[in-house]
């Protein structure tokens, strides 16, 4: 445990202080090493005003009325930073050894600080172009990876073409591929500007040259509360329809990409766990199984984790204490992506692992959370991560195609070279890290080019 | 009436709603003739159809069917506002 030591001053502490010199010195004036507590050499001992109560027999610490402070020698302390032993035995014999020093005035915690993470609502930072330096594109680029041909669906609100033209973009697109459920008035590439719109836009930085296919599910006219909503049977259909698509691709040259920023926010929306027809933890769910068979025929899965973080939840999270990664978001045959900021921290309501149907989840992060699309203020939410991965794994599938790279080793590979974030290795904030395309790049140099597409 | 999907296990020669009924003895009404028979694992020959939750209940039993699952919502993970 990280602790703040404060002393008592004496002439030689002082002097040390003054001289800038760190524990050595210090720590010698101390009249013998309290067991168990270990000084951080490297820490300069910090001088602390002491506050003086207006009052007589007053507390120093209500200040108010206003205390005085003083940084007289006889009465300043000096902070040093040490730890204890994490063991309680341990912790508890250190503490009153050092409490009982008359040279210490208190032992106290040194918790770890961070920035503050980003929040739903908050403004965006950086922008699309910081994010393309950020997953290295000129790298992915140069090796003749921008997306070309490579069929990308964005399972969504449906996509706008002429707002992603008013955007500098100028995607290839699949009518022929795209759908939309029965009763959805407008047709595909030229639903309203919304959430699809920007996922696809987003798929955009890294393979600008991708070939989108547009499968307008959360447009449905099924009952929901909001603008955006659906029911898991429109996506039931929609991956029927990718099924047939990539089955009847050449297996050379199979490869297709599936963009997902949805899912559930609310368990009650779903039979409890343990009923049979549950959704959120059961593989044989008929949505889990198609999404196992979309990928066993060559199809690259992304979902979003989700924006049910701990930290700073969206407002529709109804999720609690329990896992809010679950059902497809927590396949193990699909990249469930978290989200970070262009700081490589985390957002704050990115939800964290572990999956319900693979505890393994997150499995990486990408950037969100900047001015891109110009949708909305930010392309935020894990919603804005997913596109960003995707975009990623479509430049790809440009050289490398299913029969030469299966969807689980590009996952694995995704997994080895991806930032490390967070904890050393896997952990459930961040996956394996934040996807680095420049590391991708270099790694899949090594694959034997007559692989290749 | 709120409907559920229900797996089947088929072969694809009965894939079809008129196939499906006869087999299940469900009623034209009973079942989303929209969404269809729709495979889920052709490898497995596995199809899933959308059923009124009664009608489910009934035919949970039969030899074809496989389980009997939740139609939950789904909504895009993007700004609440937009909502």
């Amino acid at each position: 445990m990280r602790v703040l030591v404060q002393f008592r001053s004496s002439p030689e502490v002082h002097a040390a202080t003054l001289r800038g010199e760190a524990m050595p010195s210090f720590a010698a004036t101390t009249e013998a090493p309290i067991p168990g507590l270990v000084i951080d050499p490297a820490f300069i001992p910090v001088q602390v005003p002491t506050p003086q109560a207006a009052e007589p027999g007053a507390s120093p610490y209500l200040y108010s009325p206003a205390v005085s402070f003083s940084l007289a020698p006889e009465r300043a302390t000096y902070l040093v930073r040490g730890t204890l032993p994490d063991d309680p035995e341990g912790q508890r014999a250190a503490l009153t050894e050092a409490t009982a020093r008359p040279e210490v005035v208190g032992v106290f915690a040194d918790p770890a600080i961070a920035t503050c993470l980003v929040c739903p609502g908050d403004p965006a930072a950086g922008t699309d172009q910081d994010v393309a330096g950020l997953l290295g594109v000129p790298a992915l680029a140069e090796a003749g990876m921008d997306g070309y041909r490579v069929p990308v669906a964005v399972v969504d609100t449906g996509i706008n073409l002429a707002h992603l033209e008013s955007k500098g973009r100028d995607p290839k697109f699949s009518t022929r591929r795209s759908w939309a459920p029965a009763g959805v008035a407008t047709k595909p590439g030229r639903h309203p500007v919304g959430h699809g719109t920007m996922c696809a836009y987003d798929i955009g930085i890294a393979a600008p040259k991708a070939t989108l296919v547009d499968l307008a599910v959360l447009l449905s006219s099924t009952p929901g509360e909001t603008a955006m909503s659906g029911l898991l049977s429109d996506a039931v259909l929609a991956y029927s329809r990718l099924l047939g698509i990539v089955s009847g691709m050449a297996a050379a040259r199979r490869s297709l990409v599936v963009s997902n920023s949805w899912g559930m926010f609310d368990p009650a929306w779903d039979f409890p766990v343990g009923h049979p027809g549950n959704y959120s933890d059961n593989p044989a769910h008929p949505f889990n199984v198609i999404v196992a068979s979309l990928e066993a025929a060559g199809a690259d899965i992304l979902f979003a984790a989700g924006n049910c973080g701990r930290d700073c939840p969206d407002g529709r999270c109804r999720f609690g204490a329990a896992r809010p990664i679950c059902g497809a978001n927590s396949h193990p045959s699909v990249l469930s992506v978290a989200g970070v900021d262009t700081s490589k921290h985390r957002v704050g309501y990115s939800s964290q692992g572990p999956g319900r149907l693979d505890p393994a989840k997150p499995d990486l992060s990408a950037y969100t959370h900047f001015r891109g699309s110009d949708v909305y203020p930010a392309d935020g939410g894990t919603s804005a991560a997913c596109p960003v991965a995707a975009g990623v794994v479509a430049a790809v599938r440009e050289q490398y195609p299913a029969s030469v790279l299966s969807p689980a080793e590009l996952r694995a590979l995704l997994a080895k070279t991806a930032e490390d974030l967070g904890g050393t290795g896997f952990d459930h904030d961040f996956g394996w890290g934040v996807v680095d395309g420049r590391a991708l790049a270099a790694a899949l140099a090594g694959v034997n080019r007559s692989r290749r597409r | 009436m709120a409907r559920v999907m229900v797996t089947l296990r088929l072969d694809p020669s009965q894939a079809s709603v008129p196939e499906v009924l006869g087999l299940l003895g469900l009623a034209p009404d009973e079942v989303d003739p929209g969404f269809g028979v729709v495979p889920i694992s052709p490898a497995e020959r596995l199809y899933t159809i959308l059923v009124d939750e009664t009608a489910a209940t009934r035919i949970a039993d039969a030899p074809q069917v496989e389980g009997v699952f939740g139609n939950p919502r789904i909504e895009g993970f993007g700004p609440e506002a937009e909502g």
